[in-house]
This record gives structure tokens, C-alpha cells and sequence, in this order.
């Protein structure tokens, strides 16, 4: 009796403790990044978080498509890798300002995806899933040709691409040239914090509005949104463009910091598959919760399966598949066993501790008598 | 004029022909059904109405304009809404934005004002079909019965002139029957001028509202008139209970 009185006060407790709204749970997200670098001034740190941001905003754009509108894209690359080549082909041949080829690329992206999205969106069935999917792979064949290899280098790759922030900028505010090198990081940073922030919050707005209302009413029943006066196929193409707008943005930023852009990197279907297993763990169609499934498949990556390869029968030449298929049995198992994602996992686990709560006064009762007696002592 | 004139309907597919020859008009604020037994053609010939098939031959006008084959949103926004003989809910949307979804955003008006007005509308709509308690309960969790309602509100928030029921009473109890049955009747009462057709199994039911009913017997129109005389014609009692030996 008295156990379970007191397990139902501790989590009527809990949910007043975790009882935080999720627009202050995102700002405290926030501020915690941007604290990070001067908490911590660890250039890997600083690294890694920059690297994660990218996943996660790549993979909401992600999510606003799939999760939200439910047409199936297998290969995401195509937006980002579209990109990330665009603007580096540019870039690199006529030397163009990135301020002026980031938006063409984008623009390019968008164009790409109309393309593909017109014959596709007229059709039911996986023919999106298996255009964008091989669109990619075509596209490194493509840029091995003889014809396009001054332009596109091949398995090598376009570079060198100019960067967004250039040392030269510190150098001219009287910083030496060590202290140069060491604000670009930390301006690249938070650079990268707030793009991939603003991006997050633009496509979580688009995903609550009426328009991302309606795309999940095409994925819940098309017939039915036909019968509700609703264009289908404009708003499936609308969904594809703003999709593809952040891949393609995304991708050429990531361009310019990586500042060579290569098939394996961009084009390869292990970019494609990364941002539906980050979407699918963190949670499909909520749009916040790549951020934590980029986290999550981050860490996993790299301080669990890449540190893997120093066992010596683990070594194979070919590391970064196997990784990929260790990948899609953990993403499975997820999968079964939290279907929502992590991050819905949570949500409605808070949930139902608020709901208990509610319920629970006689608990409540309880856990503030306690309180009482707690002081007096 | 006639709010819907239906003209030498034909459809086939293949070599089945699912309506044949049909011609029918629907005046302004008529509630009309359509019976049959099983396989008759009416589900075939509502969609052939708002757009969901094209016609082999024939035409369908609305208000004079001919909309024959028309992109079903089309035929939505020229004022024809439908409801689906199996409840086809936007399971994951709460019942609210179910509604919502439907209703029409003038050109240049302020997002927030929009939502205003218009969820103050979808309440409306929801109180008058009876599901306002559960319009934040997304409508997987919502019961067969609320569904069939709901799919009525979300044809009428399109606020068309023409509103054509599949089977609204299909799957439901009695309760339930006649409660629809009476926000039908009140609903024409608030909008007189509002054309309603009823493609309905349940005679019973029909009889009740309907003003004029149409007879459909393997793709053919075989009786057009008042409850009553449907109720005497010999053709239609021949096709619905066999013939006499």
C-alpha cells in the first residue's frame, strides 16, 4: 500500500520536475550549444556538435517529406549532393563569391526536385522512392565520365571551395594568424549553430501550420484530401521543393566547410540512408526529433563502430558498409521496440506522468505532507 | 434551372458497363436519394459526379456549367462535397483540424485571423453533428459512428452547394441512425437552398427524408418520383424482392 503510494508521489513529483513546455526545452537546447564553446574551448568538441547539426537539420528536411507529406524519398543525397556540387563547380571554375553560388545551388536543388517531382507525384506507388534513389548513383557515373572530369574531378572530388568565413576577416580585425585560425572555428561554429537552428525551427513551423496540416492529410488518405477540395499534387510538390530547398542549402554550406566535395561524401547512397535512420530513430514525422537521433547516431558512429575497426577481426577493407548494415540491425531493433522514435518515446512517457498527475491528488496530498515533515526536521 | 443535371451518363470498365445511359437533375434544396440493390452503380456513379472517374460518354453539368471530368478538388471548390461509404479519416489530425482541412483560405487574409475564424466555424460544425467534446482526440482514437459524422462535417465545411452522402447510415445503430437522420433534417433546414443526395441501403431510413428518389437496377435508372410511388412501382418491388411466380 504505502509503496505504491509512494511510487505514484514520486512520479506525480517527476512530472512536476520534467513538466517543461517544449518551446523552453528547445531554447534551453539552444543556449546550452551556445555556451558550449566557451565552457569547453575543445576544437573536437566543437567539431563533432558541428558535424551533428548538419545530420540533424538534413535529416528534418528529411522528415518534413516523409514523415509529414508520406512520399518516400531513399535518396536524399541527391538534393544534398546537388547542392554541395553546385556550388562547388561554381565556386571552383568561375570563382564566384559563396554568397552568390549558395543560393544557385539551392536554386538548382529546387529545380531538381520539381523535375523529379512532376512525372512522380501524378503516380501512386514507390516510383519517388526508386527515382531519388538511383538519381544519385547515376550521377557519380555521370561525373566519371571523361567529358565532365576536368569539371567534377571524378572519384576525387571538386575543391578547393572558398570558405564562408575566411581567416582573412580576423586577420583584418588585428587578430594574429594562430588567433585567426582559432575565431574561424569558433565563428564556423556558431555559424552552423544558427543556420541549422533557424532551419529546424523554420521547417517545425511549416511542419504546424495549415499547409503541414494538409500534407498530413495527403499521407494519412489522398482520396479523402481530394475529396476535401485539396490540389494533391501541388501540395506534394510543395512538400518536395521545401524539402529539397533545406537539403540543398544544407549541402552546399556543408560544401564549403568540408571544402571538398566528393561522391563518397555527397552522392553516396551511405548520405542517403543517414538522415532515415536518424528520422527513424529520433522519432519520423516530429521534425525535432532528428536533433536528438543525430545525437544518438553520432555517438554511436563514431565512439562505438569506428573505435570497432581496432579489433583486429573486425578490420575489414570495406569498414564503412558493415558499418551501415550494424546500423540497419540497431535501426530495426529501435524500430520494433519503440515504433514513435525516441523522442516520442519520452514525449508521451511525460505524458502520461502529467496524466497521472492529474489523476493523482490523493498522491499529491501525500507528497506535500512529506515535504512539510521534511522541513520541520 | 437545376442545381445538377446529369445527362446520358455512361461508364464502362472494360467490358462490364457499371452505369448505363443514366439521366437524372437535382433541383436547389431537393434531398434526393438514390437506391439499388448491390452492384446497381450508385457508388460508381457518385464518383463519376465529384471527379474521382471520368465518364465514357455523357455529361454533368452543376449550375449550368459543364464539370464533366473535371480533377475531383475542382469539382470540391465549384461547390460539390462527398462523403466516402468507408470512413476515410485523417487519422493522425485531431477531429478539429479534420475539419479544418476542408475549409476554404481566402486569398490574402492573416494566417492568425483565419485560424480564428475558422476553428470558431469547424466548433460550429462539430457541435452541430454532435462531436465537439472530442475535437482534440485524434480521429484514429474515434469511434465507427463519429466517424460517419464526422465525415459529414468535413463535406460541409466545404460549404458546398450540392452535399452528396455514401451510405451515411452504413455500420450504424438505430441511435445512431436517427440521430443523423435528424442533423440531415436540421441541416436542410438552416441551408434551404442546399441540394442533398443519399446513396442509402437502408430504405427505412431513406424513405423518411428523402423528397424524390431515384431507382438504379444494373447501371440503368428504372424509376424516378416521390417515396410513396417508389414505394408502389412494381419494377422496382420486382427488383428488389424477385419476381412474383
Amino acid at each position: 500500500m504505502i509503496t505504491a503510494y509512494l511510487k505514484r508521489a514520486y512520479s506525480s513529483f517527476a512530472a512536476h520536475v520534467f513538466d517543461v513546455p517544449p518551446r523552453l526545452l528547445a531554447f534551453l537546447l539552444f543556449v546550452l550549444h551556445l555556451v558550449l564553446p566557451v565552457a569547453k574551448p575543445d576544437p573536437f568538441i566543437q567539431l563533432t556538435v558541428f558535424d551533428i547539426f548538419f545530420l540533424a537539420a538534413f535529416a528534418a528536411s528529411w522528415d518534413l517529406l516523409v514523415g509529414r507529406s508520406g512520399q518516400i524519398s531513399l535518396g536524399h543525397a541527391l538534393f544534398f549532393g546537388i547542392g554541395g556540387y553546385t556550388t562547388g563547380i561554381l565556386s571552383v571554375n568561375l570563382g564566384l563569391a559563396p554568397w552568390i553560388t549558395i543560393p544557385l545551388a539551392v536554386l538548382v536543388g529546387v529545380s531538381a526536385s520539381l523535375l523529379i517531382g512532376l512525372p512522380c507525384s501524378r503516380v501512386k506507388g514507390p516510383y519517388l522512392a526508386l527515382v531519388t534513389m538511383a538519381l544519385p548513383l547515376i550521377l557519380v557515373q555521370l561525373f566519371k565520365l571523361d567529358l565532365l572530369l576536368p569539371i567534377t574531378g571524378g572519384e576525387a572530388g571538386v575543391g578547393i571551395l572558398l570558405p564562408i568565413i575566411p581567416s582573412a576577416f580576423f586577420r583584418m580585425l588585428g587578430f594574429g594568424s594562430r588567433d585567426a585560425i582559432r575565431a574561424v572555428a569558433l565563428a564556423t561554429y556558431y555559424f552552423a549553430l544558427f543556420l541549422v537552428f533557424a532551419a529546424s525551427v523554420i521547417l517545425y513551423k511549416i511542419a504546424n501550420s495549415k499547409t503541414g496540416m494538409v500534407f498530413v492529410s495527403i499521407l494519412d488518405d489522398e482520396l479523402a484530401s481530394k475529396a476535401c477540395g485539396i490540389n494533391v499534387t501541388r501540395y506534394k510538390l510543395m512538400a518536395l521543393a521545401i524539402s529539397s530547398l533545406f537539403a540543398a542549402l544544407i549541402g552546399a554550406i556543408r560544401g564549403h566547410f568540408a571544402t571538398i566535395v566528393s561522391p563518397g561524401r555527397f552522392l553516396d547512397l551511405t548520405v542517403s540512408f543517414a538522415p532515415v535512420m536518424v528520422a527513424f530513430l529520433g522519432g519520423i514525422g516530429t521534425i525535432y526529433g532528428p536533433l536528438i537521433g543525430a545525437y544518438i547516431y553520432y555517438t554511436l558512429d563514431r565512439f562505438v563502430l569506428q573505435k570497432m575497426t581496432q579489433i583486429p577481426f573486425l578490420a575489414f577493407t570495406d569498414w564503412e558498409h558493415v558499418r551501415f548494415l550494424i546500423f540497419a540491425v540497431i535501426v530495426i531493433v529501435l524500430v520494433i521496440k519503440w515504433p514513435r522514435g525516441i523522442a516520442r518515446f519520452v514525449t508521451d512517457k511525460l505524458h502520461d506522468l502529467e496524466e497521472a498527475r492529474d489523476l493523482d491528488e490523493r498522491g499529491k496530498w501525500i507528497w506535500k505532507t512529506y515535504k512539510k515533515r521534511k522541513k520541520k526536521e | 434551372m437545376h442545381l445538377l443535371e446529369v445527362n446520358n451518363l455512361t461508364k464502362r470498365f472494360g467490358g462490364l458497363i457499371a452505369v448505363n445511359n443514366v439521366s437524372f437533375n437535382i433541383n436547389e434544396g431537393e434531398i434526393v436519394g438514390i437506391i439499388g440493390p448491390n452492384g446497381a452503380g450508385k457508388t460508381t456513379l457518385f464518383n463519376l459526379i465529384s471527379g474521382f472517374l471520368k465518364p465514357t460518354s455523357g455529361t454533368v453539368k452543376f449550375k449550368d456549367e459543364n464539370i464533366t471530368g473535371l480533377a475531383p478538388h475542382k469539382i470540391v471548390n465549384k461547390g460539390i462535397a462527398r462523403t466516402f461509404q468507408v470512413v476515410r479519416p485523417f487519422r493522425h489530425l485531431p477531429v478539429i483540424a479534420n475539419v479544418m482541412i476542408s475549409m476554404k483560405s481566402p486569398r490574402g487574409a492573416r494566417k492568425i485571423e483565419w485560424l480564428k475564424t475558422h476553428e470558431r466555424k469547424a466548433l460550429d460544425l462539430l457541435e452541430d453533428v454532435g462531436l465537439s467534446e472530442l475535437m482534440l482526440e485524434p480521429a484514429e482514437n474515434v469511434g465507427h459512428g463519429d466517424l460517419k459524422r464526422l465525415e459529414m462535417a468535413r463535406a460541409l465545411a466545404t460549404e458546398p452547394d450540392l452535399l452528396m452522402l455514401d451510405e451515411p447510415f452504413g455500420g450504424l445503430n438505430p441511435l445512431e441512425t436517427d440521430f443523423l437522420t435528424k442533423s440531415i433534417l436540421r441541416m436542410h433546414l438552416d441551408e434551404p437552398s442546399r441540394g442533398i443526395v443519399i446513396v442509402e441501403h437502408k430504405l427505412y431510413a431513406l424513405m423518411k427524408i428523402a423528397q424524390r428518389v431515384v431507382v438504379l437496377h444494373q447501371g440503368e435508372k428504372i424509376a424516378d418520383g416521390k417515396p410513396e410511388e417508389i414505394a408502389k412501382n412494381k419494377r422496382v418491388i420486382e427488383v428488389y424482392m424477385g419476381k412474383e411466380m
